[in-house]
């Protein structure tokens, strides 16, 4: 009785709080947890049955660690790892400097109605879907009528088939992908810059600190929370590429592989046709798995040196 | 007083979502298949239909025609949901798996791949069935095609009665041919081309001579079998030996290649041609001089009414019967069905009654469509709004000729099939589960080269080698002696 009673009346004073919190609750538990059953078709050779899904898991026959094999079977695995790793890596990294150069720049602008005109500007880009962005891109790079093969013409300089050079795609992709998304992660930080007590600055001000200063005393070490915890984030999903960009931006062309292959196209690609949905579960469980133990181990370095900014 | 809300709220939101979860399935089971129809005959069982191709906007009209039709016929009626072509197979396979409702799909060699989801439990065995309710079928259906799309021995899916063998031909603008005073007379191989291209690529050089695509590929021409679509293992069709080879070893192979890589740096082929998706917006613009394409008698016809200029052809190599080919278009029976035997009446009505097949292809006499004579029919302005991939839906045989049709259409349909010699491995299906992490890293690697080389984009002399360097390393031997075998098994068992 008391413990039910303590447990009511728990929820009668967090009885708004509690509200608030129940839609994301169910959503999660809906779509993150709920799901998390189906982890055991990894293990399973999926037939169908025709009483349905659940019986269809059921009836499947165990095949073990069977349908991970295809992930390590060959040397892609070393390709497709070190693409995945090294894009989100540098994504991370360019990302992170960028989107928080921009957001004290776009903080620091004094006309209000310019500095929204850009922050539009440069947000607007995230909100396009990749099939979109990849025409973009073709008509940059499109053999006989793109731009830059034009530009390159009036230097008289050889046109590059730019679609069958895979030399040039690390760059390109890493530009598309911080112009897609770093209008988004800038918005995030000029809210956070906008929350620093202004009295703060006038302190510094006062002080003598010139701008320079008053960004590297105050509003990046203000930040330092922020951004710990978004790359945090970030290093969990390392393992997870940008499906759309690897694959519609440099629109599947294959001699471009070796610089585009990543865990989620080459996953797509081998299983496209078949449509094992075993062998697709078991490299979602595999992705996930590291992710977790990667942001399991960075949560740990970060608390050891600065309890205060760990995600837990 | 922390610890204990921690504690409580978890059984709490499982339990809500519980609830929630529960109320959702048990209302989904309610608006089944009860809700059939609008008003039409109460008692009627509603038949769920999947079937490939762009939604129309006069499906919902249509339908409710055919449900009148049915349900006095036969006491069905359907509800028909069209997937677009570009998505049927991911998304029915995500419906397959996940049990959704359906009583009939459409499936093929070419999307929702048949044989292997016939393999996977997607559909139901028909052999029961047909001999129950689809004794029309049996009657107006060449048998190679009952015969050819059975898998291990049963049948799960009514093919289309329509062509049977497949044949390769090259296309040209009429219009082009004309105006440069060319003649395609005798033309066979992709060689005897050259001169063409060449006044073409001269004297027009807005035109794109050869249009093709990433899945353009000289190896329907060449004499061999696939095991599976445009992967390397394959039979010849000139021999008895049923030999599995590695289509990129063979001296024909290189030759085409090498063609190819010529016309490719002759400028006759686009430059971004090992990207391009779609050849569809030179069809309609008419700035393309040739291609290649799968044809049936009259097909010139067809095309030119399709893109409203003049196309011709002539045949790049003889009608040959594949498996492939066979089960080009197909409605299944699915394995979660709830009335089988209704949907089996249905399917056997759709082959054998003209009134009904017309009424699903070509939409409502009189507001779709004008008849012209008992078996000929001109489409209406409103035919846009209501316009069916016709070869899909069932028995081809009995749908209305066009105005510019001959009489003796379909009696050259049969011609056709007749004429083609059916190919060594016909009735033979791989079955890929032993080898399926093979597979997935043989695909990629494919996918890698596959376009590339094909379209003559590189030199096949200097990537052939690397392609079946990276192919071997990613089990192309295991998968061809997998498939050897299978094939050894089927051939003493035959």
């Amino acid at each position: 009785m008391g413990a039910i009673g303590r447990f009511l009346k728990n929820i009668m004073t967090n009885r708004a709080m509690l509200l608030m919190v129940l839609p994301g609750a169910i959503w999660f538990l809906f779509f993150s947890y709920l799901p998390m059953f189906g982890t055991i078709i990894a293990f399973k050779e999926y037939r169908f049955s025709r009483d349905g899904f659940l019986a269809s898991i059921f009836n499947s026959e165990w095949v073990g660690f069977d349908n991970f094999k295809f992930l390590f079977s060959t040397n892609d695995a070393y390709i497709i790892t070190r693409n995945t790793v090294l894009y989100n890596f540098v994504f991370i990294i360019l990302g992170l400097v960028l989107s928080v150069a921009l957001a004290i720049i776009l903080s620091e602008i004094v006309n209000k109605r310019l500095a929204k005109v850009y922050q539009t500007g440069m947000f607007l880009p995230y909100f396009l879907s990749w099939v979109i962005v990849g025409y973009f891109v073709f008509s940059f790079l499109s053999f006989d009528k793109g731009m830059m093969n034009q530009i390159l013409g009036w230097f008289g300089a050889e046109p590059v088939q730019w679609y069958s050079e895979a030399k040039y795609w690390p760059v390109i992709l890493t530009l598309v992908s911080l112009w897609k998304g770093i209008g988004y992660s800038s918005v995030v930080y000029l809210a956070a810059i906008m929350g620093i007590d202004k009295s703060l600055y006038e302190a510094a001000m006062i002080d003598g600190a010139n701008k320079w200063q008053q960004i590297k005393a105050i509003t990046i070490p203000m930040l330092k929370p922020l951004m710990t915890i978004l790359t945090l984030l970030a290093i969990g999903k390392i393992f997870y590429a940008d499906f759309g960009l690897f694959y519609q931006v440099p629109r599947d062309s294959g001699t471009l592989y070796s610089v585009t292959n990543v865990i989620d196209t080459y996953v797509y690609r081998g299983l496209k046709t078949t449509g094992e949905i075993g062998m697709t579960t078991a490299a979602g469980l595999y992705q996930s798995v590291v992710g977790f133990i990667l942001v399991m181990t960075s949560n740990y370095i970060v608390r050891k040196y600065d309890k205060d900014n760990a995600l837990f | 007083m922390s610890t204990s809300k921690k504690k409580w709220l978890l059984p709490l939101t499982v339990m809500l979502s519980a609830s929630m979860l529960l109320s959702a399935c048990g209302g989904k089971s309610n608006t089944g298949n009860e809700s059939a129809g609008s008003g039409e005959n109460a008692s009627a069982t509603e038949l769920i239909w999947y079937t490939i191709g762009a939604p129309q906007k006069d499906l919902e009209k249509v339908e409710a025609e055919i449900n009148k039709y049915t349900s006095e016929k036969i006491g069905v009626t359907v509800d028909m949901k069209m997937i677009d072509f570009g998505d049927y197979t991911q998304k029915m396979q995500v419906m397959a798996a996940s049990g959704e409702p359906m009583d009939i799909l459409f499936t093929s060699s070419w999307a929702f791949d048949y044989v292997q989801n016939a393999r996977k439990g997607a559909f139901m065995e028909l052999d029961q069935l047909l001999e129950d309710h689809g004794q029309g079928i049996k009657e107006v259906l060449d048998p190679a095609f009952l015969e050819g799309s059975k898998v291990d021995g049963h049948n799960y899916g009514i093919p289309a009665n329509k062509e049977l063998p497949a044949q390769e031909v090259w296309r040209f603008n009429k219009s082009l041919l004309e105006k440069h005073n060319l003649s395609i007379d005798g033309l066979k191989t992709l060689e005897d081309m050259e001169p063409l291209l060449k006044t073409i690529k001269e004297n027009d050089p807005n035109v794109v001579p050869f249009a093709i695509g990433k899945d353009y590929g000289p190896q329907n021409l060449l004499p061999y079998d696939y095991i599976i679509e445009k992967l390397p293992m394959a039979v010849s069709l000139e021999n008895d030996e049923l030999k599995v080879v590695n289509i990129l070893e063979q001296p024909e192979m290189m030759d085409a290649l090498k063609t190819m890589n010529k016309f490719y740096k002759a400028g006759y082929i686009s430059p971004e041609a090992a990207t391009t998706t779609s050849t569809q917006d030179l069809f309609t613009s008419g700035n393309w001089f040739m291609d290649r394409a799968a044809t049936q008698p009259y097909a010139d016809n067809s095309w030119s009414q399709s893109y409203g200029y003049p196309v011709v052809s002539t045949p790049a190599n003889e009608p040959t019967v594949f498996n492939w080919s066979v089960m080009g278009s197909m409605q299944a029976i699915s394995a979660n069905s709830e009335h089988p035997e209704e949907a089996m009446k249905f399917l056997n009505l759709l082959n054998t009654d003209a009134a009904l097949r017309n009424l699903v292809d070509s939409g409502i006499e009189g507001v779709h469509y004008k008849k012209l004579s008992e078996n000929v029919a001109e489409n209406l302005p409103e035919s846009k709004n209501y316009d069916m991939p016709t070869f899909a839906l069932g028995n081809v045989m009995l749908t209305y000729l066009n105005p510019q049709d001959p009489e003796n259409k379909w009696e050259e349909f049969k011609k056709f099939n007749e004429a083609g010699t059916p190919s060594p491995l016909l009735g033979f299906n791989f079955d890929p589960s032993n080898v399926s992490s093979e597979l997935a890293a043989l695909n990629n690697v494919k996918e890698e080269f596959w376009s590339p080389l094909m379209t003559g984009t590189v030199n096949p002399e200097e990537f052939i080698p690397k392609a079946n360097e990276r192919l071997k390393a990613a089990g192309l031997d295991k998968i061809i002696a997998e498939a050897q075998k299978q094939i050894d098994e089927w051939k003493t068992s035959k």
